[in-house]
């Protein structure tokens, strides 16, 4: 097959192209040309809900007087950035061997407060204090990026009030809970001058005058005056605006979030590589019984009165019936 | 005993034919209650086989990819467990930019199940599953030479911040 996968179909076939307009510890901003917005809307999907990171997930209390219900605290507590460096080495709580949880597959963090002071005193994320053993020295700890280095207020205690708790931190991913996304923000826009009429924009009296340019127009021409609207225009520019929560560095989001793809399409083509392996792929709606039915294979998903025409097939129902002669689907079944 | 349960490293898929075609026994008997019910015979020989079979069960839970019934060669239908729009949508796209393929869509059937299918038609010359494959591949393909430019780019503009 003489094509290119990565080619753009305009005459120009340079491949993907990425350049970086502004990068700090917070934010990157980046532009990916070449590409089709499929695959930038899926690295965009990925970062957003699929890379791995820390946060607490099991939270065990033991003293609590402040004002707050125990829940609320616990919700709050999900809510709190961690490091997630290393976050590769640490196990899924559901893939380790251990009973609930353990030093491969989380991490604790204890908090004990008490305000013994006549003022009332907040409890910020410094306090939770990482115990046992960790994989390294940062994985698990609390994210603190303000000046006074005192992270997320959790609460606040009256004099006499005492909160004390234990935390588990274990890994996941944003897709089962948001406390696990990596980034606050992925800023992903394209076609600044609206050429593609992807956008509508409402207006009092003239849309141009009354929506600021976006902060990327003077990157590409303005329409010409009276151009005609090109129908088979494509957008092949996109920004991305990858902003972190404190938990990775902006930059090793986006490699992850490849990764992270790469990964799922490597698990695919590894089991597609299984499934060739077997005598006859296609043959998922074929059984013995089926076979000397005469008819073609193909009809008997929808005409047969096992009915199941969207279900048996390629593995699925089959793995724990190999034995075959002696399931009740026996060969005296032929005539169904 | 069935002969071949005797050699206990034998998975379904290493099996002899007849078993191949028997271990995707039709569909209605076994549903929704699912395999362990369905025969009384089939559960004894699972306890007898021990071990292996737990590691076949859950070998096929891991099954992430399958083909639908009613595919051939040149036309199949895929289901993913545990996908949705972030692969359909790319892989779609790109298996569709593949001269060889005459049709590519997927759908996600119902937003409340987490499946994703995949229709794939190709031209002769090339079989849906190849087809399916050269995508996937593809798709890594263009990860590896966006991570690499990105590399590039980080590269490049701390060299620019440095000066």
């Amino acid at each position: 097959m003489d094509y290119d996968p990565m080619a753009m179909d305009d005459v120009e076939s340079l491949g993907p192209v990425v350049k970086i307009s502004q990068a700090d510890s917070v934010r990157v901003k980046f532009e990916l040309s070449n590409v089709e917005m499929p695959f930038a809307n899926s690295l965009r999907r990925v970062m957003l809900a699929e890379i791995p990171t820390i946060a607490i997930d099991l939270v065990q209390i033991e003293e609590n007087s402040s004002v707050l219900a125990d829940e609320f605290i616990a919700h709050r507590l999900g809510l709190v950035p961690l490091h997630a460096e290393g976050i590769e080495s640490l196990l899924y709580s559901r893939d380790c061997d251990c009973d609930e949880y353990c030093e491969h597959c989380s991490v604790k963090l204890s908090l004990h407060a008490k305000c013994t002071g006549d003022e009332n005193m907040q409890v910020v994320a410094r306090d939770m204090i990482p115990v046992g053993d960790r994989i390294n020295q940062v994985l698990g700890s609390p994210v603190i990026t303000d000046s006074e280095g005192q992270g997320p207020l959790l609460l606040k205690l009256r004099p006499g009030q005492e909160i004390k708790l234990t935390c588990i931190a274990k890994k996941g991913i944003a897709k089962e809970h948001a406390k696990w996304a990596p980034t606050s923000a992925i800023g992903y826009e394209y076609d600044p001058h609206n050429k593609l009429h992807h956008m509508d924009m409402w207006y009092e009296t003239d849309a141009k005058t009354e929506w600021p340019p976006s902060e990327y127009a003077d990157w590409e021409e303005p329409p010409a005056e009276g151009e005609p609207f090109d129908f088979d225009a494509v957008p092949d520019r996109f920004y991305f605006n990858v902003e972190t929560a404190g938990n990775l560095p902006p930059d090793v989001i986006v490699n992850e979030g490849i990764k992270v793809l790469q990964q799922k399409l490597a698990g695919l083509i590894h089991e597609l590589a299984e499934g060739e392996g077997e005598a006859n792929g296609y043959d998922g709606p074929r059984s013995p019984e089926y076979n000397g039915g005469g008819e073609g294979w193909q009809d008997q998903g929808y005409t047969t009165p096992y009915g199941g025409g969207n279900q048996s097939s390629y593995g699925g129902a089959g793995g724990t019936t190999p034995y075959g002669t002696t399931t009740p689907y026996g060969a005296g079944q032929n005539s169904w | 005993m069935v002969p071949n349960s005797t050699t206990k490293k034998q998975t379904p898929q290493e099996a002899g034919d007849d078993d191949i075609s028997m271990s995707r026994p039709p569909a209605s008997h076994q549903q929704p209650i699912g395999e362990e019910d369905a025969s009384m015979a089939d559960v004894e020989e699972e306890y007898e086989e021990g071990d292996e079979d737990d590691e076949e069960v859950a070998e096929e839970e891991t099954q992430r990819v399958r083909l639908l019934p009613g595919s051939s060669p040149n036309a199949a239908s895929f289901e993913f467990l545990d996908e949705g729009h972030t692969l359909g949508n790319a892989l779609r796209y790109i298996i569709m930019k593949n001269p060889d393929v005459e049709f590519c869509a997927y759908a996600i059937p119902h937003p409340s199940e987490a499946k994703m299918n995949v229709r794939i038609q190709t031209y002769e010359g090339t079989t849906a599953i190849q087809a399916l494959e050269k995508g996937l591949r593809d798709i890594q393909d263009l990860c590896d030479v966006v991570t690499d430019k990105f590399l590039d780019a980080k590269l490049q503009f701390l060299e620019d911040a440095k000066a």
